[in-house]
């Protein structure tokens, strides 16, 4: 569904900030991005998102890259991220009939499809308030109700459950957890252990810019030969961060 | 159709209810200069190469109806024809400027049309039929109609012959609506009708006097139709009010909006979702454009209908016209605004970018004013420049359907190859995404390396600028604007009165920028005398502290009406305070002023002259004396209570006093009578101010010195304010016979002399010594 072959992206000459990353996530599979700040998460899933376009290498989403299926592509990727923020004097109602009638979705489906996603987040009762009155955890869940919006076969979360409560979290990995079901393929990046433990099927340690260990928790445990996945992120940290 | 829906949706989105942005001021752009850049070069450009494009499009005249031309002169001009066909040979083919530019230069112009001259002969009895004259003119391309009288010869030959002592008169009729043609004349009459003058003595055998034999008058000749009354105001205020009025409504309404939707999404994070969309680039480009365009053509459409009412237009044609000319410019504005918008990632740095471009615009309209009676047909197929003139024929009932067609396609080419740029744009990541991220920052301290690159110096010096110019062009800018509309009135009146024509006669005869000026403050010194004018100048400078008040507010972000006031350095907290330092400021003035004249006194310099106010006179002298009021104040408030602050909110308060001070001068500058002397005088009194504001720190006691000043030197010593002539005074000072301009500051009054100097030297040494003391007491 989603395929990475020998990415890299530079902003300025001097320096490469990914540094040919390749992986593949499939459907039904929830691929988490682990790292520090500064580790290029956020570059590399702008990249898979469009919004940017890699140096060199290959970005293919359901078979789909390049400038000339941008808006096919656009159909297929929901993308989320902390970055882009809702308007603060719209209501959610009027969000999700712009942006669902910007992704071109018929009239007789708007409805239900709103009254669904409004309903499975508990949306409904502060559809016609202002966003900037809203909770941060209800911003979040209108951010995610608007980015699904199109029902995308692929889903890129930077980050989701960051700055979120507890209920909050686990109504969001819920829905993820569903999502998989439905056969989506998620990449997901957080730096929360234990929501990369629960909800990956595959992990990728991202260490300046480069995939430093990938796999299974399991595998990864393994692989550093240590207790604990926590532990096992530092040591791969340690070894390949670069003073 | 994704594209189609897509463009509605955005469109739509312009009519919901949404918000405003909570803007924060970044840095000015790299473009912003640029833009400004190219802005400057094209005003120096066109100081330099102004009679090129004129000479290149303009219907340019060089010939000369000559009306009963005696055998004498035609027999001259054509003994004078060799030398003209050499001169035209010289320069080559009229129109070919490339061939003649190493011949011309910038002065000589109308000494070329003379080489060119054509001379067309015609005969009537009445010499002073100008109506006639005028339309020859037109038909034969004359810039001048020289009249003679119908014998002049014999006449000539009687004068020689001692029969009269009568000088026969040669009357020249010249065309006005070009500057022009007034200096071609003057060149004509001093060069060639001299030459001829002389001429015919000689070759007639007359005797050689040293007078001249006939007289030459001279008068003005307007070759467009007359029109009269209330429909030549209407048609002028359609030919240059009215299209300003929707220019400028079409740039602020464009900026406003169009700044916001992309920058200002960008700005609050909310663009890359709609990037995200399956929605092409194009259409969310065409979108945006076609939501700033409803928006902004909804007041420009109100305006353009109201004025066409107003101007008496009623054909259906006249209105499809005016709202596709209005339609083209505001779709090229928004287009404009659009790409600035693309570019910048905040409103209020896509405003500063536009702003370049908003007064490039408002310039295209100034000059578009100064030749709408006379402009080339050319001008009406040009992108902005035809919906200009276009605007004002259609007001003015004609419709020049090739000009509309031509500029307006004009016009929308610009737009698409604008619109095609602006998607390109926005392919682009550098437009589309913020790379503030960690990784980005961090790469750009890598690459700096600690030190601030040279884009971030000029960065900031483009910053610093665009602080400067804003800083200090916001108080012309209001002081402009409501002074206007004080004079708006008062014009009015003013017309209906027998003096105006008369005025305006003078004003058409003036040839230089300082006759201008001074014309100017001659109708100044009329309208001091006048209550109306008094009380209109009042509110005005009131409005200028209301505005001032709100201005501040808002920059600086204060609530509460009494905060907004207070930062202005009028805190109202102490009525006691206000109170004495008013009273005091009241008194200082007055005892400056009257020490500047005392010192004049004793040097001979004036004399007391009495008692000069009278009955009739009471009414303007009170109105006057209370203008004083506002205006102290809200000098006060422009330089001092708002622009030092201002300045020491980002620099040393030094550089507040400094600029403010010169700033202050500048603006004086342009009043009559100004002299080095002068502008030395208004920094000295400026800096006093200041820095009577920094001991006090507020700006009441200097509002008080500032109004006691003016009063006292206008009203009650009856002597002129920086310039202006006092109509309306208590005392009549009359300048000595020997009175020394160095001294007594000449047509400036006391403000451009030197006793002035020495009143505020002394009283600069006190309050500095005031200002070490507490600087002392404070440590």
């Amino acid at each position: 569904m989603i395929r990475l072959v020998d990415v890299h992206k530079s902003y300025t000459k001097e320096r490469e900030t990914i540094k040919g990353v390749s992986f593949e996530v499939h459907e039904g599979q929830i691929f988490g991005l682990l790292g520090p700040n500064g580790a290029g998460k956020t570059t590399l899933m702008q990249m898979i998102a469009t919004l940017m376009k890699p140096t060199s290498g290959k970005i293919e989403i359901d078979g789909l890259s390049g400038d000339k299926d941008l808006l096919e592509i656009h159909r297929k990727i929901g993308f989320l991220t902390n970055e882009i923020k809702l308007d603060p004097m719209s209501t959610p109602n009027n969000l999700f009939n712009f942006f669902a009638e910007l992704y071109d979705i018929p009239e007789k489906e708007l409805k239900d499809r709103r009254d669904e996603s409004f309903a499975r987040f508990g949306i409904t009762p502060f559809a016609d308030k202002k966003i900037n009155e809203l909770s941060t955890g209800m911003k979040q869940k209108i951010s995610i109700a608007i980015s699904l919006i199109h029902n995308p076969p692929v889903v890129i979360f930077d980050e989701p459950t960051n700055g979120l409560d507890i209920l909050t979290s686990k109504q969001v990995t819920d829905y993820l957890k569903e999502l998989k079901e439905k056969g989506h393929a998620i990449i997901l990046s957080t730096h929360i252990f234990s929501v990369a433990e629960e909800l990956c099927d595959e992990i990728a340690i991202l260490v300046d810019g480069k995939i430093a260990a990938q796999g299974t928790v399991g595998e990864i445990i393994k692989q550093a030969d240590v207790e604990s996945f926590e532990k096992a992120f530092f040591k791969i940290y340690v070894e390949n961060h670069i003073e | 159709m994704n594209a189609r829906r897509g463009i509605k949706t955005i469109i739509g989105s312009f009519f919901r209810k949404r918000g405003q942005m909570g803007a924060e001021a970044s840095s000015a752009t790299f473009l912003t200069t640029v833009f400004f850049v190219v802005a400057i070069a094209c005003c120096a450009a066109s100081i330099v190469m102004w009679w090129f494009p004129y000479h290149l499009f303009s219907d340019e005249v060089y010939n000369v109806v000559v009306v009963n031309a005696p055998e004498s002169f035609v027999k001259f001009n054509e003994e004078t024809q060799v030398i003209r066909d050499q001169e035209s040979e010289e320069y080559g083919d009229r129109y070919n400027y490339l061939a003649n530019w190493g011949n011309m230069t910038f002065f000589e112009y109308s000494f070329d049309g003379y080489g060119w001259t054509e001379f067309i002969y015609k005969d009537t009895d009445a010499l002073y039929d100008f109506i006639t004259f005028g339309k020859w003119m037109r038909e034969n391309d004359a810039y001048l109609t020289v009249v003679f009288p119908k014998d002049f010869d014999q006449m000539i030959k009687d004068r020689q012959n001692g029969i009269t002592d009568e000088k026969p008169q040669v009357l020249t009729y010249f065309r006005t609506n070009s500057m022009e043609y007034s200096e071609m004349k003057k060149e004509f009459v001093d060069k060639y009708l001299s030459l001829y003058q002389s001429k015919i003595r000689s070759d007639y055998g007359l005797k050689i006097t040293s007078v001249q034999d006939s007289r030459i008058e001279d008068d003005m000749i307007t070759t467009i139709e007359n029109t009269s009354g209330m429909r030549a105001f209407a048609d002028t205020m359609s030919r240059t009010f009215v299209p300003i009025l929707l220019f400028v409504i079409l740039l602020y309404s464009s900026m406003s909006i169009g700044t916001n939707v992309i920058a200002g999404q960008k700005e609050r994070g909310t663009f890359t979702g709609i990037l995200l969309t399956p929605v092409p680039r194009y259409a969310i480009v065409i979108g945006y454009l076609g939501g700033v365009v409803i928006k902004t053509m909804i007041p420009a459409f109100f305006i353009a209908t109201i004025s066409a009412l107003l101007a008496g237009q009623f054909n259906i044609l006249a209105f499809l016209a005016l709202y596709l000319y209005v339609l083209v410019l505001a779709i090229f504005i928004a287009s404009v605004t659009i790409m600035i918008s693309v570019i910048n990632d905040t409103v209020v740095s896509a405003q500063t970018a536009f702003l370049p471009i908003f007064l490039i615009l408002v310039a295209v309209c100034v000059t578009c004013i100064q030749s709408v009676s006379d402009r080339a047909d050319f001008y009406m197929y040009l992108p902005v420049h035809g919906q200009f003139y276009g605007i004002g024929d259609v007001l003015t009932g004609n419709i020049n359907v090739p000009g509309l067609i031509v500029s307006s396609l004009a016009t929308l080419l610009l737009t698409a190859v604008m619109t095609i740029v602006t998607v390109r744009l926005l392919h682009s990541e550098r437009y589309t995404v913020s790379i503030d991220t960690v990784d980005a920052k961090e790469v750009r301290r890598f690459k700096e390396g600690g030190k601030s690159s040279l884009l971030e110096r000029f960065n900031k010096a483009t910053d610093n600028f665009s602080y400067f110019i804003t800083e200090l062009f916001y108080p012309l800018v209001v002081l402009s604007f409501y002074q206007f509309l004080a004079m708006i009135p008062v014009v009015v009146s003013y017309m209906r009165k027998p003096e105006y024509s008369s005025f305006i006669q003078d004003l058409a005869n003036v040839g230089s920028v300082e006759d201008i000026m001074n014309k100017t403050f001659e109708i100044f010194g009329i309208f001091f005398k006048d209550p109306l004018f008094l009380v209109m100048m009042t509110l005005g400078y009131v409005l200028i502290i209301i505005t001032y008040f709100i201005h501040a507010g808002r920059v600086w972000k204060i609530k509460g009406i009494k905060n907004k006031i207070a930062s202005c350095g009028y805190p109202l907290n102490n009525g006691k305070h206000i109170a004495v330092h008013y009273g005091l400021g009241f008194l200082f003035g007055f005892i400056m002023m009257t020490c500047t004249i005392g010192i004049m006194i004793i040097t001979g310099q004036v004399t007391l002259g009495g008692f000069n106010i009278s009955a009739g006179g009471i009414g303007a002298f009170i109105f006057n004396m209370f203008m004083w009021f506002p205006q102290g104040a809200s000098e006060e408030l422009m330089f001092r209570g708002y622009m030092i602050p201002a300045f020491n909110k980002r620099y040393k308060v030094a550089v507040g006093v400094a600029v403010s001070s010169i700033v202050f001068s500048a603006f004086h500058s342009l009043n009559p009578g100004f002299t080095p002397l002068a502008s030395v005088n208004l920094v000295l009194i400026a800096v006093l101010f200041a820095l009577i504001y920094l001991l006090t720190g507020d700006i009441w006691m200097t509002s008080a010195m500032h109004t006691a000043w003016n009063l006292t030197q206008g009203n009650i010593y009856g002597l002129q304010v920086s310039g202006n002539e006092a109509s309306n005074t208590v005392i009549k000072v009359l300048y000595g016979s020997n009175a020394n301009p160095l001294i007594t500051g000449g047509a400036f009054g006391p403000e451009g002399g030197l006793a002035t100097t020495a009143v505020t030297v002394v009283c600069l040494v006190i309050v500095i010594i005031l200002l070490a003391k507490k600087k002392r007491t404070t440590k």
